[in-house]
């Protein structure tokens, strides 16, 4: 073993090797934690709104920024078009901007996201309400108490809807020519709806399926337990809400309302459920119907308007895709979602949410009155690639050449059957979601599979909703 | 013939006195000063986006974190839910059963046609096949099965059309348990084995000409010479593509999501999918990271029993 002792040069060279390393770790600790806010151009004093970029395009955004320029010329308005290909894949977006420290001020919200916004994000918008609530008065007049209500939490209120989709059946006059079928009646029932697609399937080849839908919480398999009078959570209301309703609706359209929803326990065994799912399953096996798997809204125009497909669950946005697809409107019509038990119909909604972590607050407060402004709803929505929440813009002029024929429909689902309700979701709607899609698949396999993927949906939506978001 | 004895031990000089190290002279600083500079970019970036990410994760998978709020310490927690959780299980049959598979299948139809490609034929004929084998790999693996998902499509899609020309009917490519998973792997290997097919014509290229002549001039043919002079010279090669297979293999993400998003059920589920789906859609990171860390262990585990086997199968010329 050699005994070395180090030089004096060794000495001094290590000593400042560890100086350097002192300061520079100094520096480092003394340093603020960087963030996305950080880079040069982004906190630049623009009130951010984060929409979803597919619905939002070019021209939407040009219209939104220049009008509230307009309006508001001292408040710079900054559109982040976020790109995503579904709500779920939005809100994840969002939030990774959020945990960027890049927060927007307010964000666009489906009421896939309305809970979850609301209980961890959100500001509740009912101190603005109430003091600006004679600028408000005609907003509310012309908006159905459905969609305010879908947007309340614990009785607040923390969105004005823009717009909504309820889920109506779209049926192509081709097909139903074809098979010798005349356009349903509006109270049409589940066994009219089968005898129908019966008729569709005889009198076309192969390549043919009668009912195409999607997988997925809107328009899925959900409107289906709606008409069989069940829901896939129990579903009630918060108290509270009285401060609107007393102050914008009258008695009868106050009736029944509260502070919101509120989805709790999962009833994913439940007889009326299994029903439902027993039914999708024997379409399915009957060749009535898609796979829940098959279907997707990629396609779904395509063979639509080929007439490979009779009858799909869609709301008024489609009235303005299959416009641009090329379909005349009078190719195609809509109706109500067919009776069973009751003819409770599902709606989605959306509007700007509020961020608490906003430091523009009251900028944003005018920007979301801006943006629930009829003549600004007229510009941003003049394709019918939606359906205004506000009742006065659905008029024959609008609907003259896209179709259909029977528009009234969109909003008499809210108008005639008042207790047509939001899609279910809590603040876990992300697992909820994937759960239902999951098992779904499993259940609709055959008619003997859907007891045990329903028992284990069951399962797992417990253990969702236990798990706090 | 002299039968010379050769001393079991030779006996050694006396030990030299430790000579001084020899001092480094300005040109040998420079040079390492110079290696050190261009090497600085790469370990930067290893640093920053590997090995910071890694102790990341691991330091993430002990804590619960919603982005919204502050993190909380949570221990083994998430190690234990991944290890009990039916979801994070199933994925993780699902993705090893996918690795057998695909890395099997892909690498035979590389060093097939890898062979074919080798054999005689035009020069630009194997030309455009090289190329044509290779092309899907240049290609994005989700644009890739967004136009499979069409294909495949079980009422609407081309392949169904075109069996039921010939009478065969609908099969139900991404909607039966069975099928989704062989569907994906085919979409998978259908884009992947070119890389492999690459490496094969590269490797087979190598092995001298002169070794195929000899074993043709002692009456090896075909099959046999494969067996016994390509396979064995290109071991090496193998290695390398079935290392690299597996890795990729095991982080397969796009096609089952895309295809069909996991399902039906959880049949085409894999670990990415668990991850993703706990870190950006159920907000759970401390959850996705300790899947995660599992994941890189399971790939370390692997790699490491390929090179530890690969001592007894890979033959270095």
């Amino acid at each position: 073993m050699t005994d070395s002792h180090p030089t004096r040069r060794t000495l001094l060279r290590y000593g400042a090797y560890g100086a350097g390393a002192a300061a520079l770790a100094g520096t480092a600790a003394s340093w603020d934690r960087l963030t996305g806010a950080d880079i040069p151009g982004r906190n630049d004093g623009s009130l951010v709104v984060a929409t979803l970029g597919p619905a939002y395009g070019p021209e939407a955004v040009r219209t939104l920024t220049e009008g509230f320029k307009q309006v508001h010329p001292d408040i710079k308005l900054r559109i982040n078009a976020v790109q995503a290909v579904d709500w779920s894949d939005f809100f994840a977006k969002i939030l990774t901007q959020i945990a960027a420290g890049t927060a927007p001020d307010l964000v666009y919200v489906a009421t896939e996201g309305v809970q979850l916004f609301a209980q961890r994000l959100g500001v509740p918008l009912d101190d603005w309400v109430k003091r600006d609530a004679e600028e408000l008065r005609e907003y509310f007049a012309d908006v159905h108490p459905s969609l305010v209500e879908s947007m309340m939490y614990e009785g607040s209120l923390y969105q004005l809807p823009v717009e909504f989709n309820a889920a109506d059946m779209y049926l192509n006059h081709q097909v139903l020519e074809r098979a010798g079928a005349g356009f349903p009646a509006a109270d049409w029932t589940r066994d009219d709806f089968t005898a129908l697609l019966r008729d569709m399937k005889q009198a076309s080849g192969s390549q043919f399926t009668p009912y195409f839908w999607t997988n997925r919480l809107w328009g899925g398999v959900v409107p289906w337990l709606f008409a069989n009078d069940t829901n896939l959570l129990a579903e009630s209301k918060a108290p509270g809400g009285d401060w609107l309703w007393d102050s914008f609706y009258p008695a009868a359209a106050r009736e029944g309302r509260g502070g919101g929803y509120r989805w709790t326990t999962p009833q994913a065994t439940d007889a009326r459920v299994e029903e439902a799912y027993d039914y999708l399953a024997s379409l399915v096996q009957e060749g009535l119907c898609t796979r829940p798997e098959g279907g997707n809204g990629q396609n779904l125009i395509g063979v639509f308007s080929t007439g490979r497909v009779g009858v799909t669950p869609a709301g008024g946005f489609w009235a303005g895709g299959l416009h641009l697809a090329g379909m005349k409107g009078d190719a195609f019509d809509v109706q109500y979602f067919p009776r069973w038990r009751t003819q409770r119909m599902q709606f989605g909604a959306a509007g700007y949410a509020l961020l608490r972590t906003s430091k523009r607050q009251e900028e944003a407060w005018e920007f979301i009155k801006y943006a629930a402004r009829r003549d600004t709803l007229t510009r941003l929505f003049s394709t019918n690639q939606t359906t205004p929440a506000r009742r006065s813009m659905l008029t024959a002029e609008r609907y003259r050449e896209t179709g259909p024929e029977h528009w009234p429909v969109f909003y008499d689902t809210l108008d005639k059957f008042p207790d047509t309700g939001p899609i279910p979701a809590p603040p876990q709607v992300a697992e909820v979601e994937q759960v239902l899609l999951k098992h779904t698949g499993t259940a609709l396999a055959s008619r003997r599979s859907v007891g045990p993927a329903l028992r284990r949906m069951q399962g797992d939506l417990e253990k969702a909703m236990e798990r706090d978001v | 013939m002299t039968n010379t004895q050769i001393p079991a031990v030779r006996p050694q000089p006396p030990a030299a006195p430790p000579a001084p190290a020899p001092r480094r002279s300005a040109r040998d600083r420079g040079t390492r000063l110079l290696a050190t500079l261009f090497l600085a970019p790469t370990i930067v970036g290893i640093v920053v986006f590997t090995v910071v990410p890694i102790i990341g994760s691991v330091v993430l998978s002990l804590f619960h974190w919603n982005v919204i709020d502050d993190p909380s310490f949570a221990g083994a927690a998430n190690y234990r839910e991944a290890f009990t959780d039916s979801t994070v299980l199933v994925s993780f049959g699902n993705t090893l059963l996918f690795m057998v598979l695909a890395v099997a299948l892909q690498l035979v139809i590389a060093l097939v046609l890898a062979l074919a490609v080798n054999g005689r034929m035009p020069v630009w004929l194997r030309s455009v096949f090289r190329s044509a084998f290779f092309f899907p790999l240049v290609l994005s693996a989700a644009s890739i099965s967004v136009v499979m998902k069409y294909l495949f499509n079980q009422d609407f899609g081309v392949v169904n059309w075109l069996l039921g020309l010939v009478g065969v009917a609908p099969v139900p490519w991404l909607t039966s348990e069975n099928a989704a998973m062989a569907t994906v792997i085919l979409v998978y290997v259908w884009q992947q084995f070119g890389f492999s097919f690459l490496l094969f014509v590269g490797g087979l290229n190598n092995i001298p000409k002169e070794i195929h002549e000899a074993a043709s001039l002692d009456g090896a043919t075909g099959l046999r010479k494969h067996l016994g002079i390509t396979l064995p010279l290109l071991s090496p090669t193998l290695l390398v593509a079935s290392v690299v297979g597996i890795i990729n293999a095991l982080q397969v993400f796009e096609q089952p999501y895309v295809l069909t998003n996991g399902g039906p059920g959880d049949a085409t589920r894999t670990v990415v999918m668990v991850i993703y789906e706990s870190a950006f859609e159920q907000l759970r990171f401390g959850a996705a990271s300790a899947v995660g860390v599992l994941l890189f262990v399971l790939i370390m585990a692997v790699t490491a029993l390929q090179f530890r086997l690969s001592r007894r199968f890979v033959h270095y010329q």
